[in-house]
């Protein structure tokens, strides 16, 4: 009974409520314009362009953007629209994300659990790794990348994206097996099974979690690379990001604002999707890249 | 089955020397117990026999052959968990003969040891499921059956009961005490529990900071501690530590103390204590050595009678504890329920020192050895 | 025979340990040599050779005619590195205070019991998936001096409304800021969101018996405690913004004149499209220099505290 009085919610909470709801929602709309006008954007004509303002809504659905952005837009040199990178990107992206997800789940699992004299101290090198600034490794790595011959080439590009993908991928499958319990491979080794074995049967069967954050988290830096791609790309194996950069920057004729957007969600959607489809894991890899970073 | 000989085993973590040289060997067959204060080294001392850890210094034998450098599945030893480290992606059934797949025994045999196990331990019903759908009694036993699998040499049990409920160690101690004598072999057993220690071991090991500071039968680190440690670690409650004076009376050594009154208390071994006249020593006397006046007792050679003041009292069912203060130490007396007494009462205590030890003050080593 | 009988006789027996260990005490070892390699050659190998070349007349090619800290005075009288530096000041503090106060506010208000907290949350952190070539592209078009947020606010009836940052050297900067708060500060949040998940709950029940209020409760209990996660969001977006390259590519390319450099595209600039490889390793050295500035003391507690669990 005494609590119908508690209950009683005062006037001053409920509008202290309603602008909390009115500030979320403000900001959330804020978050989302800059997607909005790009999205009507790529969906007028130049003239609607011209004439209306950002968020002024599209006569009607107009593809012809999108067309040209995906197979005729200007990148650069050539005119063939930005399909090419796109699939540049996912030559790119696929090898490099899976293997320094493997080579980053197996050094995590040595480092948590078969540490050897100095195994701590590599971990702490290859921590400070993931930090610094890429400008001091760029000149001596495009004069490595041209010694290997793999200059402006794709292959050239996925060693890079692996090697310094790796210190990350290490840091996620390290704090992960940090958890799993040590006896689990000491009773493994008992059991008379060895370090291949542990890892393939024990080890990896409960890493599902760790493996999709590790995934996803690559495959979005990896995909969102520009500094990579436009220092150690060649023209015809440039990701999408120097792509569309370049097409955004190509002044050839009048600007087609329409084409920019519309190239600049196609550039964005893979990861986009990513994030919309596995939300939950792409949070855990940036909160588990940071807190513990 | 096998016997385990540990020569001088020493282990360094960068400086730090957690074992400090430890001497045991072990027949085959025997149940040795370790027992220590946590941090002290007895799963260092575990892992070293098991092979996971490299051992420093020193020397590891099993069977006569020296496997100080073997690889731990070479050893042929099985380990219990205090974790149980069940394999949580396999079943209960994958669990057990994981081990056995290892070592490439068919599918069959394998099929069959998992339900003598299974039997065995009664755990037929859960063979397909995961370790997380089982309660921790029955992870427990699931950890046993995959060392009991694979019929090793040799048992290393690292805290197995630890996990488990009171009524639930009482249980499964009683069922590893059956498991020991039916199958015999011989078994390493940390654990804590002083009554598991008891009941368990056919010798003890009381370690301390990296060293074995007794090795021994339950009653002889009962009745007959090395040092003060051991006297203080072994027994619950533990031995009462009360300063005295070593007087002469008839012409014999004895120790006077002070409770209510002057008291003086004769001593079995008086010519140990016949070097340090008129020194204080360490009684070492436990709880059930004083008790209520006990008309049967009357007049034995080392019993006498003493007043002390009541400071708590502890009912603990069978018996009740009665705290006082001697010389300024804390003494337990274990007395029958009945013999009721409130806090600040002055009763009668009967003192037997049949069983009694004594330590040096200073370096709490045993005098009357 | 001496150690035959040493052996024996002092009883103090030692095996030996086998000179050749089997592949298995290898294989730690060698799974991580790739990783050993490459952090060595390709981390700590190529800063050590930047450094070298930082401290030669290197230009089109590297050489190795060693000119003393001539690059490093060459850069700090050069007009156009000083004003990138200014900018990363500018950039940088703002973006990390605004970044800062934004997450923190939107962490608590979402902290509220909020209906449909999942997807608001969503929404707030979905930029961070995204380039930042996506996000420069996008908010050229935003911002446009003409056809931009300019236009809309004349067309809603503001008629003086001007916003031409994006063409003014005194501004652009700004805009830099906007773009990267836009696509940064919901990871704040989450950041901040999950560590407000993660206090405990019995403190704070402990608090409000204590006659704490909301404000007070969050000002004086729960705040405080998330000063670990502070500390990260911190080190994270310096990070950001010292690293910051794609954004200025994509937004306004150094432009107008190079009024908007950051010393990441400075350093590219020069090092690749300029031929001025001893002036451009000069200042990745500078840069570097201020990572470490902010990493060190980060990277030092964060071991400290580790010890202690
Ligand atoms: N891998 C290790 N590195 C450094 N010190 C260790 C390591 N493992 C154990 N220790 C230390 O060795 C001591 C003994 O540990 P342990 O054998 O686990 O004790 P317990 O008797 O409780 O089982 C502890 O002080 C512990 O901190
Ligand atoms: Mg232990």
């Amino acid at each position: 009974m005494s609590n119908i009085a508690k209950r009683q919610t005062s006037t001053l909470d409920k509008v202290l409520r309603v602008a909390l709801y009115v500030t979320l929602l403000a900001m959330a709309f804020v978050y989302l314009a800059p997607f909005i006008v790009m999205l009507l954007t790529s969906l007028k004509d130049v003239e609607e362009i011209r004439t209306g303002t950002l968020l002024s809504l599209p006569a009607s659905l107009d593809f012809y953007a999108w067309g040209k952005a995906w197979s005729g837009a200007c990148t650069g040199g050539t005119c063939e629209g930005i399909a090419p990178y796109f699939l540049n990107s996912f030559q790119i992206v696929i090898p490099a994300v899976l293997i320094s997800t493997i080579v980053g789940a197996l050094n995590g699992y040595v480092i948590s659990h078969w540490k050897f004299r100095g195994s701590n101290f590599f971990f702490a090198a290859l921590l400070l790794g993931c930090f610094i600034p890429f400008q001091v490794i760029l000149l001596p790595m495009a004069k490595t990348l041209g010694w290997l011959g793999v200059a402006n080439t794709t292959s050239g590009l996925v060693f890079v994206h692996v090697v310094y993908g790796v210190a990350f991928t290490t840091l996620f499958f390290r704090n992960f097996y940090q958890a799993v319990p040590a006896e689990l491979v000491k009773a493994a080794r008992l059991d008379g099974a060895g370090f291949f074995t542990i890892f393939y049967r024990i080890i990896l069967p409960i890493s599902t979690p760790i493996i999709v954050v590790t995934i996803i988290w690559q495959f979005t830096q990896i995909w969102n690379d520009f500094l990579f791609g436009v220092a150690f790309s060649g023209f015809d194996t440039q990701p999408v990001t120097v792509a569309l950069n370049n097409l955004v920057n190509t002044s050839f004729g009048g600007k087609e604002y329409n084409v920019d957007m519309a190239a600049a969600i196609i550039a964005a959607l893979p990861t986009l999707l990513v994030y919309v489809l596995a939300g939950k894991y792409f949070v855990r890899g940036l909160t588990a890249g940071a807190v513990k970073g | 089955m096998a016997n385990l000989v540990i020569e001088n085993v020493k282990k360094r973590y960068g400086q730090n020397e957690i074992l400090k040289g430890i001497n045991i060997s072990i027949e085959t067959g025997e149940f040795l117990i370790l027992v220590g204060p946590s941090g002290c080294g007895k799963s260092t001392l575990m892992n070293s026999i098991a092979g996971l850890e490299e051992v420093s210094d020193g020397r590891i034998m099993i069977d006569g052959q020296d496997v100080t450098f073997a690889s731990p599945k070479d050893r042929d030893i099985a380990m219990v968990f205090q974790s149980y480290a069940l394999y949580p992606n396999m079943t209960v059934a994958e669990n057990i003969s994981f081990g056995l797949e290892m070592r490439k025994v068919p599918k069959e045999e394998r099929e069959k040891e998992v339900s003598r196990v299974a039997d065995m331990l009664q755990i037929g019903h859960l063979l397909k499921r995961k370790p997380a759908q089982l309660s921790g009694g029955q992870r427990q036993r699931v950890a046993m059956g995959r060392a009991l699998a694979r019929r090793p040499k040799m048992y290393l049990f690292d805290e197995p009961l630890s996990n488990l409920d009171a009524k639930l160690r009482v249980e499964m101690r009683t069922e590893i005490k059956k498991l020991h004598q039916k199958l015999g072999t011989t078994i390493v057993y940390v654990t804590h529990d002083q009554i598991e220690a008891m009941t368990l071991a056919d010798r003890i090991a009381v370690m301390k900071d990296g060293e074995v500071q007794q090795l021994g039968t339950p009653q002889e680190i009962y009745d007959d501690p090395a040092n003060l440690f051991v006297a203080g670690f072994m027994g619950s409650p533990a031995m009462n530590f009360i300063p005295a004076q070593v007087v002469e009376q008839n012409g014999v050594c004895a120790l006077s103390l002070k409770t209510q009154s002057n008291v003086v208390l004769p001593f079995p071994k008086p010519d140990a204590l016949s070097g340090h006249l008129g020194q204080t020593v360490l009684l070492g006397l436990r709880p059930e050595m004083i008790t209520e006046p006990q008309p049967h007792k009357e007049g034995l050679e080392f019993v006498v009678k003493a007043d002390i003041e009541v400071e708590v009292t502890e009912p603990m069912g069978a018996d009740t504890m009665i705290v006082t203060r001697i010389e300024n130490a804390e003494v337990n007396c274990r007395s029958n329920p009945a013999y009721s007494a409130q806090p600040g009462d002055t009763i009668a205590m009967m003192f037997d020192t049949s069983k009694a030890v004594v330590f040096d003050c200073e370096t709490e080593e045993r005098l009357d050895k | 025979m001496t150690t035959k009988s040493a052996n024996s006789g002092s009883g103090m027996t030692q095996s030996r340990r086998p000179a050749r260990l089997s592949l298995a005490d290898w294989m730690p070892k060698l799974v991580m040599a790739p990783t050993v390699i490459t952090t060595i050659v390709c981390i700590y190998g190529y800063m050590i050779w930047t450094a070298v070349l930082s401290f030669t007349n290197s230009r089109m090619l590297p050489t190795y005619k060693f000119v003393g800290t001539a690059q490093y005075e060459r850069l700090f009288e050069n007009d156009r590195w000083l004003v990138a530096l200014s900018n990363l000041g500018v950039f940088g503090g703002l973006f990390i205070l605004i970044c800062l106060f934004l997450g923190v506010m939107l962490a608590i208000f979402l902290d509220q019991k909020i209906r449909a907290e999942g997807a608001i949350r969503t929404i707030y952190l979905y930029p961070m998936a995204i380039s930042f070539i996506v996000t420069g592209t996008a908010w050229k078009w935003l911002l446009n001096p003409t056809n931009g947020i300019e236009k809309m606010m004349i067309e809603f009836g503001f008629e003086d409304f001007k916003f031409n940052w994006l063409s003014d050297p005194d501004m652009v900067v700004y805009c830099l800021v906007i773009a990267a708060v836009w696509q940064a500060s919901g990871f704040v949040m989450a950041l901040f969101l999950a560590g407000l998940r993660g206090v405990d709950g019995e403190m704070i029940k402990a608090a409000q018996l204590d006659g704490a209020g909301i404000f007070t409760t969050y000002r004086r209990i729960i705040l405080p405690s998330l000063k670990p996660v502070f500390f990260s969001a911190l080190v994270i977006l310096s990070h950001i913004a010292i690293k910051s390259f794609d954004l200025v590519a994509s937004l306004t390319n150094g432009g107008p004149g190079y009024s908007s450099d950051l010393p990441a595209n400075f350093m590219y600039t020069h090092a690749f499209n300029r031929s001025q490889m001893g002036l451009g390793s000069a200042s990745a050295m500078v840069m570097l220099g201020c990572v470490l500035a902010i990493l060190i003391p980060y990277l030092y507690s964060e071991l400290r505290g580790e010890r202690h669990e």
